[in-house]
C-alpha cells in the first residue's frame, strides 16, 4: 500500500499506530486551489515514483505507478512465486486512469495534434495492465471501477472466482492518483472541506481528497497449503447493495448501505454482536456520514461496536479507499488495535454515536469495513482472524 | 462454470438498424469515412423525459438497450446489473475537462462530473427500475462486456436467477478527431476487414444488453460460456486456449457451426486470428462483425447480440460470411473477440 502515511504497508502502520495524519498542504496536484485546500498527498513525486519502483517508462501516468508501487508490495510480502504453475489474476480497479496525465496534454492534443500517445493510457484498463505485466501476471486480469466503493468490489469479486474455483490467488484492489478533474468534480460539488476532515462530528463539513494505491492477496486454502504459506486474515463475508436513491447523494435512511451490512453479516454466519470493530467509510461529508450512522443503527441497534473512520489519516483515495482499509483493517486484527478517528469532538445529534478517538488495544475477531460510492454503489467486507 | 446464462431479452444500439426487430443485415451501412456514429432511437420511447434531459449519449445509449431487453424478457426487476464499458460517459468526460482547462478551474458545474463517473449507466439503470441489488462496472478496455458475462455466470452458478448485462461504448467528433491525427483509422474501402491488407481501424460505438435467466423460458439461445487470454504471444497460445476451452465444454473447435471473428481490419493486430481462420474454415461457418459496428472496446456485447439473432433466426447474413459453408442447423456459435491485439475473448453460445 502506499497513500499519504507512507510508501509502504510499516510506514503506515507506524503512522496509524502515532495518530499521525498524512492530509496537509498540497505539493504536487498543480491547481489553482493548492494553497487553499489540504489533501492526503503521497509524498513523492513522479520522477521520485519512477526511482521507487525503479521502472523508468514515459508512458506510465502516476496512477499506474502507484498501482505498481502497492501491487508488487502486496505480492512481494505473500511470498507467492508467480512461475509455480498455479493460477494467479489481478482485479484492479480505479476512478481517475489515465486522466491525470491526459488533463495535463489535452490542451495540446486539441489544438496542437501533440501528445496523442497520451490518449492510448487514458482508460482505466491501462493502469491494470501496467501492474500485471510488472508483476508478470497472466492468467485473468481485470478493472472495476464503481466510484468510492470499486476496490471493495474487486476483493469480492477475487473471493468470488476463487470460491468457484476459477483462481488459485488473486491480487485484488485500487489505484487512483489525484488529478485536476476529481479535485474539481469534488469542488463544485461543494463536498471538499478546506481544512482536515472531521467524520462523524456534528460540525464536519466534507472530505479532503487523497490518493493511494492499496492491493491485497487472496489464495485459496489448497494453494496456501501447498505452499506451506501462512494467511494474515480471511474475507469472511462481502456483499454489494445499491441505494438506488440518488446519482451522487447516499439515502437518509441508509437502505443501501444497511442492506449491504445485512447481507455480508448473513454470509459470513456472523451476529452484529460478533464483530469487534467497524473501519467506516466516514468520508467527513454531511450526507454520508449521517447515512451511514443511520444504516449502522439500522443494523446494530444500540449495540453499536467500537468504530472509526481512517479517512483522516488518508483522505478519501476514491477507488482504492477499500483496499486502503481492508489493508487497515488487517492491520487491525493483527494487531489487536483500533486506528482513531482524528479530530472528531462533537457527535451527530440525531445519532449520538461516539467513534474511537485514540489508538486503542483492542482483541479483534472480525471487522466489518464499509465502502459507498456514486451511483449508489455501496459494498461491505467481514475480515475475520484466522 | 456449470451454469447457463439463458438469453430471454436483449436490445442493440449499434451503427445498424439493429433496432428494428425485422432487419437482420440484408444491406449494411458503411463506415462515415473513418467511424461509425451508431444509429439512435427515438429515446423518449424508452426513457422518461424527464431524466432523458440530463442524460449524456452513452447514458441514453445504454438505459434505452437495457430497456429493450428488460421489454422482451417482460420484467420489471432482476437480481443483478453489470455493465460493461472501457471509456464510461465519454462525452460528459471531456465536456468537465475541457470547461477545467479553458476556464482555469474556475466556472464549473457538477453536472458533467456527475455523469462522468464510469458506472453511471449501471447506476442509471437501477435508478430508473428501483433495483437495489448488486451493480457492478468492468472497465477493462476488451474485457469489459466479457467480465459482465463471466460475472453474470459467477451470479448464475451463486443462485442469482434473472441478470442485467450490457456493453456501452461513445465515442465524441473531438475523440474521433484525435484518433484520427494519431493515424488510428483505416479508410481503405477495397478490402474486406478479414483479408490482413488494411491498417487502422475504424472506430465504432453503441451499446447492447442482455437479460440471461437459470431459466430457460422462452430464450433460444444460451451463454455457456466465456474464457479470457490476455496478450498472447503466438497464434498457438490462441488455438490452445481455445480448444481448452472448448473442451471444458464439452465440444471441439470441429463442432462448431459458426465461428465468429473480430476483425478490427488493423493488420497489425490481426495477425493471429488471419492465422486461425485457415484452420477453422474446414469444418466451421466464418462470419465477421467489426464492419457492422466498428471497433470499440464493447464489440463484444454486439458480437453477442448478433450471435444470438444468427442462433434464433438459424441464418446467417450473407453480408457478413467470411467462407460459405452450408449448415443445415446453427447450434452452436464460438466468438473470438480481440481488441488491439491485448484483449482476446472467446464465448460460447449454444442453441437452446
Amino acid at each position: 500500500m502506499i497513500s499519504a502515511i507512507g510508501n509502504n504497508v510499516q510506514e503506515a502502520y507506524a503512522n496509524l499506530s502515532n495518530a499521525k495524519s498524512g492530509i496537509g498542504k498540497i505539493h504536487h496536484l498543480n491547481t489553482r486551489y493548492k494553497d487553499e485546500f489540504v489533501a492526503g498527498e503521497i509524498k513523492l513525486s513522479n520522477n521520485d515514483l519512477m526511482d521507487y519502483i525503479r521502472f523508468k517508462s514515459p508512458a506510465l501516468n502516476r496512477t499506474s505507478m502507484l498501482g505498481i508501487a502497492a501491487a508488487s508490495e502486496a505480492l512481494k510480502h505473500s511470498g507467492i512465486d508467480l512461475n509455480d504453475g498455479m493460477r494467479t489474476g489481478l482485479i484492479s480497479s480505479t476512478t481517475v486512469a489515465g486522466m491525470c496525465k491526459t488533463e495535463l496534454f489535452y490542451k495540446e492534443m486539441v489544438d496542437k495534434s501533440l501528445h496523442l500517445e497520451v490518449l492510448d493510457a487514458h482508460d482505466c484498463g491501462e493502469s491494470t495492465e501496467e501492474i500485471a505485466d510488472y508483476l508478470g501476471v497472466k492468467d485473468f486480469v481485470t478493472t472495476i471501477s464503481t466510484a468510492c466503493s470499486s476496490a471493495a468490489n474487486a476483493v469480492m469479486l477475487g473471493s468470488r472466482m476463487i470460491k468457484q474455483g476459477m483462481l488459485d490467488r488473486v491480487i485484488v484492489g485500487g489505484v487512483d492518483a489525484l488529478s485536476k478533474f476529481t479535485f474539481n468534480g469534488f469542488n463544485t460539488l461543494m463536498i471538499l472541506d478546506k481544512e482536515w476532515c472531521k467524520p462523524f462530528d456534528e460540525n464536519r463539513r466534507g472530505l479532503n481528497l487523497g490518493e493511494a494505491g492499496a492491493f491485497i492477496v487472496i489464495e485459496s486454502e489448497a494453494s496456501l497449503k501447498r505452499r506451506n504459506g501462512k494467511a494474515l486474515a480471511t474475507v469472511a463475508g462481502y456483499a454489494n447493495a445499491n441505494d438506488a436513491y440518488h446519482q451522487t447523494a447516499s439515502s437518509p435512511d441508509g437502505f443501501g448501505a444497511t442492506m449491504a451490512i445485512q447481507q455480508a453479516l448473513k454470509m459470513s454466519g456472523l451476529s452484529p454482536a460478533q464483530i469487534d470493530y467497524i473501519n467506516m467509510h466516514g468520508t467527513g461529508t454531511p450526507n454520508n456520514d449521517q447515512s451511514e450512522s443511520k444504516a449502522t443503527v439500522n443494523i446494530f441497534g444500540n449495540n453499536v461496536p467500537k468504530f472509526s473512520s481512517t479517512k483522516a489519516y488518508t483522505g478519501h483515495t476514491l477507488a482504492p479507499a477499500a483496499g486502503v482499509e481492508a489493508v487497515i483493517s488487517i492491520l487491525s486484527i493483527l494487531n489487536d488495535k483500533i486506528f482513531p478517528n482524528l479530530n472528531f469532538t462533537t457527535p451527530i445529534a440525531e445519532f449520538g454515536l461516539s467513534p474511537v478517538t485514540q489508538v486503542t488495544s483492542h482483541r479483534m475477531n472480525h471487522v466489518l469495513s464499509n465502502s459507498f460510492g456514486f451511483g449508489g454503489n455501496c459494498s461491505s467486507l467481514i475480515f475475520s482472524r484466522v | 462454470m456449470a451454469a447457463k446464462a439463458y438469453i430471454i431479452g436483449t436490445g442493440c444500439i449499434s451503427p445498424q438498424n439493429t433496432t428494428d426487430e425485422n432487419y437482420f443485415f440484408e444491406t449494411i451501412i458503411g463506415p462515415n469515412g473513418d467511424h461509425f456514429p451508431a444509429i439512435e432511437p427515438s429515446y423518449k420511447e424508452h426513457i422518461n423525459p424527464n431524466m432523458l434531459r440530463r442524460m449524456g449519449r452513452a447514458i441514453k445509449m445504454g438505459a434505452s438497450a437495457a430497456r429493450m431487453a428488460m421489454t422482451e424478457a417482460k420484467l420489471d426487476n432482476v437480481d443483478a446489473i453489470m455493465s460493461g464499458t472501457g471509456l464510461g460517459c465519454f462525452e460528459d468526460s471531456e465536456k468537465f475537462l475541457l470547461a477545467i482547462l479553458n476556464n482555469d478551474e474556475q466556472f464549473l458545474t457538477p453536472t458533467s462530473f456527475i455523469q462522468s463517473t464510469h458506472n453511471t449507466v449501471g447506476s442509471q439503470v437501477a435508478l430508473i427500475m428501483k433495483c437495489h441489488e448488486y451493480n457492478y462496472t468492468y472497465t477493462h478496455r476488451g474485457f469489459s462486456f466479457e467480465s459482465s458475462v463471466m460475472d453474470a455466470l459467477l451470479s448464475l452458478n451463486e443462485g442469482k436467477k434473472n441478470i442485467l448485462i450490457g456493453g456501452i461504448e461513445e465515442h465524441t467528433p473531438l475523440f474521433v478527431e484525435l484518433n484520427r491525427q494519431a493515424k488510428k483509422f483505416n479508410t481503405d474501402t477495397t478490402h474486406p476487414l478479414f483479408e490482413g491488407k488494411t491498417h487502422g481501424i475504424q472506430m465504432g460505438e453503441g451499446s447492447a444488453f442482455f437479460v440471461v435467466s437459470s431459466e430457460k423460458q422462452n430464450a433460444q439461445s444460451s451463454i455457456d460460456g466465456i474464457s479470457f487470454l490476455y496478450k498472447p504471444k503466438s497464434s498457438k497460445e490462441v488455438l490452445d486456449k481455445i480448444n481448452q476451452f472448448l473442451d471444458s465444454q464439452n465440444t471441439a473447435l470441429d463442432n462448431i457451426d459458426l465461428v465468429l471473428f473480430g476483425f478490427s481490419g488493423d493488420s497489425d493486430f490481426d495477425n493471429y486470428l488471419l492465422e486461425l481462420l485457415p484452420l477453422v474454415s474446414n469444418h466451421s461457418a466464418t462470419a465477421h462483425y467489426k464492419h457492422l459496428c466498428g471497433d470499440y472496446h464493447t464489440a463484444g456485447a454486439f458480437a453477442t447480440w448478433l450471435a444470438d439473432k444468427i442462433i434464433r433466426k438459424q441464418e446467417i447474413p450473407h453480408t457478413i460470411r467470411i467462407n460459405h459453408h452450408t449448415k443445415t442447423s446453427i447450434k452452436s456459435i464460438l466468438i473470438i473477440n480481440a481488441y488491439l491485439g491485448i484483449n482476446y475473448s472467446f464465448t460460447l453460445l449454444r442453441q437452446c
